[in-house]
């Protein structure tokens, strides 16, 4: 059983592929993860999985229902979180869950959102105004928002941006949480590594519009994990070893080895200690898999994305 | 089905009912117009002013005039809403909701007919402190306010249409100055006709303000209406709020 199964789902502005033919599928219970830098299309995969954007091109069923053909059917049985923590700041907890359960056509809605709010510990502030919220109340409410009509799906776009080391595993836990106890699918995407790891049963990697591995998060530091060890040449100074597995951008080394602490001596004196201005290692880890796939940290793939948004505006006007 | 136009309507009045600074525009920005516009004439001899304006008190001729006019001024703040909406990312929420464009485009709608019936008690109130006398009967008081929720629809869905496809803030306040004045100077809010060059005299005739003026002109000063201004006001109204319906739904996207 499918929660999400998408069949080559493209979107384009103008001439620029957002999302590039990706297909993958999200079966029933699952916490699947889309990691990738900022601008690979993480946010309008999930646009058009919501239905606020309609898909250039392919189709998706969500919750047994197609994007294209039935989008009502869709946002009936989904829940959403956004990045920013969207509230009526000016109304109260309350009013805002009010809202939203008779936009999603709730009956019963006040049961719901007592028992709720009990969960999430927050039902004594219900009366408040929701602008005078905690940064973590906040995203509670926003939870108890996205669980009101009792989702198949819940969608979350980095849902951990912008918040402290604590609140982030805190969300962490509560994701995990309402995986369980809602029997809800969980689809959020992220540019955590660490979030990608701990929380997903399940990955798809993406950049640039297209997904370029999927697994679990285990099977993808397997197949493409292994140790990084990075060399930072001095200025002027220029490899004159050829090494396997090794990616060389401007001064700077990356070379894939199974052990970085018994390699290390040895690709050190290949190198020549004289050239060398600095070593990092990194060890087996989702960076690494991601490094290994794109050739590039995500920081590095990160500065497409300013381009990226100046193409979509160019394309939009 | 209302449901969800009733959760969106109620989220637009709570926020005016709330807003201490909408209170001070409904309140202030019409009995400023009353109070000082329409005093400017208070030195006028009687019979000049009666064969002007066919009352012997300017502010009894401008208050007819005066609450159609400031329901039109009120109108941009559904657009504002609007734009707001798109902004913090609300639009975003309501839109992956089941909820279809044209229930936004509604609520805005209803939100700016609100604020433009807050104003008439207030007003009524103070021309009655005035001085101005008036045939205040259940009647005449319904048709002021069913005529101007007409006035306010219509107009607010002109005010939401014009912003549909934009996130400047500044877009209404634009709108705004090139609609409102044109509007009330074409409209027999604050004078007669009998004085217009004849292309003025064309654009009132087809102004809703006009239509309203003189529907409540007649209401309330001789107690003599005529119906087919309200009807018109009903079609006015009618006409926008499809109009801008049909648009939502093809034109407004979440950002």
């Amino acid at each position: 059983m499918y929660s999400i199964e998408t069949r080559d789902l493209t979107k384009k502005y103008g001439d620029f592929v957002a999302v590039d033919h990706i297909s993958f599928t999200v079966k029933r219970g699952e916490i699947f993860g889309l990691l990738g830098p900022n601008g690979a299309g993480k946010t309008t995969t999930i646009k058009m999985l919501t239905g606020l954007t309609p898909p250039t091109e392919g189709d998706a069923l969500v919750a047994g229902f197609s994007i294209v053909s039935n989008p009502i059917e869709v946002k009936s049985r989904i829940g959403w979180i956004s990045s920013e923590v969207i509230l009526d700041d000016d109304l109260t907890g309350w009013e805002n869950l009010e809202i939203q359960a008779r936009l999603t056509g709730v009956k019963n809605w006040k049961e719901r959102a007592t028992e709720l709010l009990k969960y999430f510990g927050i039902l004594e502030f219900k009366d408040r105004k929701a602008g005078k919220f905690s940064t973590g109340m906040r995203k509670k409410l926003e939870i108890a928002m996205a669980l009101l009509n009792s989702p198949e799906v819940i969608f979350m776009d980095e849902p951990t941006i912008g918040l402290d080391v604590n609140t982030r595993a805190t969300m962490w836990n509560l994701i995990r949480q309402i995986n369980k106890d809602y029997e809800v699918t969980v689809l959020l995407t992220t540019h955590y590594m660490e979030e990608a790891d701990s929380l997903c049963n399940r990955l798809g990697i993406i950049n640039k519009g297209r997904i370029i591995a999927m697994d679990t998060p285990e099977e993808l530091k397997n197949k493409y994990g292994g140790d990084v060890i990075e060399i930072e040449l001095k200025p002027g100074a220029k490899l004159n070893v050829n090494l396997e597995n090794t990616q060389v951008t401007d001064s700077r080394v990356r070379i894939r080895v199974n052990n970085a602490e018994s390699a290390l001596m040895d690709l050190i004196r290949a190198v020549g200690g004289d050239n060398i201005k600095g070593i990092r290692v990194n060890k087996s880890s989702l960076d690494v898999v991601f490094i290994n796939l794109t050739g590039g940290t995500m920081e590095e793939q990160e500065f497409d994305a300013r381009r990226f948004y100046a193409m979509i505006r160019r394309a939009r006007r | 089905m209302m449901d969800r136009l009733y959760a969106l309507y109620m989220r637009e009045a709570k926020r005016i009912f709330r807003s201490v600074y909408m209170w001070i525009v409904l309140i202030s920005q019409p009995v400023m117009w009353l109070i000082f516009f329409g005093s400017s004439f208070s030195g006028v001899p009687k019979q000049v002013l009666i064969s002007f304006f066919h009352t012997d008190n300017y502010i009894a001729f401008i208050l007819p005039g005066e609450l159609a006019t400031s329901t039109l001024f009120v109108g941009m703040f559904s657009s504002m809403s609007l734009i707001q909406d798109k902004r913090f990312g609300y639009l975003k929420r309501v839109l992956i909701t089941p909820t279809p464009k044209y229930d936004v485009f509604l609520a805005k709608v209803l939100g700016g007919m609100t604020r433009g019936l807050i104003q008439a008690p207030i007003l009524l109130a103070v021309s009655v402190v005035l001085g101005v006398r008036m045939n205040l009967t259940p009647l005449s008081i319904g048709v002021l306010f069913l005529s101007l929720a007409f006035v306010g629809i219509g107009f607010s869905s002109l005010y939401s249409i014009f912003t549909l496809t934009t996130a400047d803030w500044q877009a209404p306040g634009v709108i705004s100055n090139l609609i409102n004045l044109p509007l009330m100077f074409s409209s027999t809010a604050l004078f007669p006709k009998a004085f217009f060059p004849s292309w003025l005299k064309l654009i009132s005739d087809v102004n809703p303000l006009t239509y309203a003026a003189e529907l409540n002109r007649g209401m309330l000063l001789y107690n003599d209406p005529s119906w087919n201004y309200l009807l018109y006001l009903a079609v006015f109204a009618l006409v926008m709020l499809s109009l801008g319906s049909v648009l939502t739904n093809k034109f407004l996207y979440a950002e």
